[in-house]
């Protein structure tokens, strides 16, 4: 996760790194200084969804699938995390309101110590839910909306879904809830991005979260309608652009990016561009930090049957299952040649990422999109938007001011 | 002498997601073991080992595939049961036996990193 406002209107050109890391007990907004050694953990609750979106990684149904995890395990399961110190768990699906336990689990997940947060397509929720949730403990709620009314609706597969979606925000930020946009980018939409960031700011929407497609699940299925590289970067440069103009005007939205680390390295050319090298050498300094591509390392799903993956994206393998062999000892099994070979990828990437200079704050971006599309797990991202020049070898803005 | 583990037996459920899931059991050389290495999620074992190929075929010499359901297993870290109830009379039992368990209700059996930040910058959800 990148977060485009922090690094082009939040970080000083000098100094900034100590000065956040002083911030790491607060409740204020942070950087901190080490990489985060314990994954963040996604749980599919359920595959059951009330609504059928074209983009699915999880292939949600209407149904419930067979073996999903009962409330007990579940349970057992938060306990796992909070056992090997995971920070947060990311309450998904299919759709995680459908499950009428969530808050009891939400709830559960507090007690133990971990930090529940929601991705939810938003239609589910009511006034009465979202109180409930807050006062389960739930600290954050992502809502999922991808375009203009009608676009959103044609890809959520139900009329009136972006209504209720919004309903549903509403509903969170009365509650008190800290409440954000979710919205994936492919060609079909991309055009809609500022027209629905200005619509939901209006809402009182200040956080928005722009995830790129990656190719598992039904997402597999739309790689001819994913943006191509040069639209994709023209897309990310307005968001860039968006994002300082509503800072220019008083509106601190924040904006951040998902999916595709090639925008760490965008971004540092932009920053260099836009503000000088000594504002790119900061933002590369705090990308450095905040560790490239998190496939394997930062990230973790685990499926509503137990099966734990490398990302939410990547349903169609997994290290293990939580019923056999508890969560932590699974990611620390490095006896995994798969596991072993991502978590040190910078030495198995080939093509243009073997010598690119951006290499260690995007780690070759996405290894998923590499496998759909090249057939080759270390293969270049054929998503990677950065010219020849610009990831030639070198040291670009390298050994930042912030050290 | 070695105490013998107190193994229980994992519930057979359906793993698929949806996909029916295969175990994936690798040899990296000719004089090395199998070795577990995960499952894929496929239809057929055509399509498992054209998976597992992709995965783990640029360096094992033999990839051996079995479906995920036909597996017994038993394990020392079994699950709770799936009923609530069970779950309940399980801990009680297990407390009355004065067994020794590996969580501290203290710290509520959490291992936190020494100096671990508990929220991250790059986090799902991490609010502004």
């Amino acid at each position: 996760m990148i977060s485009i406002s922090k690094l082009l209107c939040d970080l000083d050109a000098e100094g900034d790194g100590l000065r956040y890391d002083a911030a790491d007990e607060s409740n204020t907004h942070q950087i901190t200084k080490r990489r985060q050694r314990r994954p963040v953990v996604v749980w599919n609750t359920t595959r059951q969804c009330n609504l059928y979106c074209s983009h699915c990684y999880a292939a949600a149904e209407d149904e419930p699938a067979p073996g999903e995890l009962t409330t007990a395990e579940g349970k057992a399961f938060l306990d796992q995390l909070a056992d090997y110190g995971v920070p947060v768990v990311l309450f998904s699906g299919g759709e995680p309101l459908v499950r009428d336990d969530l808050e009891e689990l939400v709830a559960y997940a507090a007690d133990a110590g971990l930090r529940p947060v929601l991705s939810t397509n938003g239609t589910l929720i009511t006034a009465e839910r979202a109180a409930a949730l807050r006062d389960a403990g739930l600290q954050y709620a992502g809502i999922s909306v991808d375009g203009r009314p009608e676009r959103n609706d044609s890809f959520r597969g139900r009329e009136g879904a972006f209504d209720a979606a919004v309903r549903g925000i509403e509903h969170c930020l009365d509650a008190g809830l800290k409440t954000g946009l979710r919205y994936t980018i492919t060609s079909a939409n991309a055009g809609d991005l500022e027209a629905v960031i200005d619509l939901l700011v209006d809402v009182g929407l200040d956080r928005f979260c722009f995830y790129h497609l990656d190719y598992g699940g039904r997402g597999a299925e739309l790689v001819d309608a994913d943006l191509t590289p040069t639209e994709r970067r023209a897309a990310i440069e307005r968001l860039c652009e968006l994002t300082l103009e509503y800072h220019d005007d008083g509106e601190e939205i924040e904006t951040l990016l998902v999916g595709n680390y090639a925008d760490a390295a965008f971004l540092v050319e932009y920053a260099s561009e836009r503000f000088g090298d000594a504002r790119a050498r900061t933002v590369r300094d705090y990308l450095e930090r905040n560790g490239g591509d998190p496939t394997g390392e930062r990230i973790a799903d685990v499926d509503y049957c137990g099966n734990v993956h490398l990302t939410q994206f990547w349903q169609g393998y997994s290290l293990g299952n939580v019923r056999d062999r508890p969560f932590g000892e699974l990611w620390e099994d490095e006896t995994n040649p798969l596991l072993r070979a991502l978590r040190e990828r910078e030495t198995h990437l080939t093509g243009r990422c073997s010598e690119c200079r951006y290499r260690s704050i995007c780690r070759g971006a996405s290894r998923l999109r590499a496998l759909a599309v090249e057939d080759d797990l270390f293969a270049p991202d054929p998503q990677c938007y950065l010219t020849e020049g610009e990831i030639a070898p070198g040291d670009a803005f390298a050994g930042g001011s912030a050290d | 002498m070695v105490a013998k583990a107190r193994r229980e037996r994992v519930e057979r459920t359906d793993r698929g997601s949806p996909v029916p899931q295969w175990e994936v059991f690798v040899r990296d050389s000719e004089t090395d073991p199998l070795r577990h290495v995960g499952s894929v999620a496929a239809h057929s074992a055509a399509e498992a080992h054209e998976h597992a190929t992709r995965l783990f075929g640029w360096y094992a010499v033999d990839v051996w595939l079995c479906p995920a359901d036909a597996v017994e297993r038993f394990t020392t870290s079994a699950f709770p049961a799936t009923d609530e109830g069970d779950v309940t009379e399980e801990t009680d039992a297990e407390r009355e036996s004065g067994a020794e368990t590996e969580i501290d209700t203290e710290t509520n059996g959490r291992r936190i990193a020494e100096g671990e930040p508990r929220s991250y910058e790059e986090t799902i959800g991490e609010p502004r």
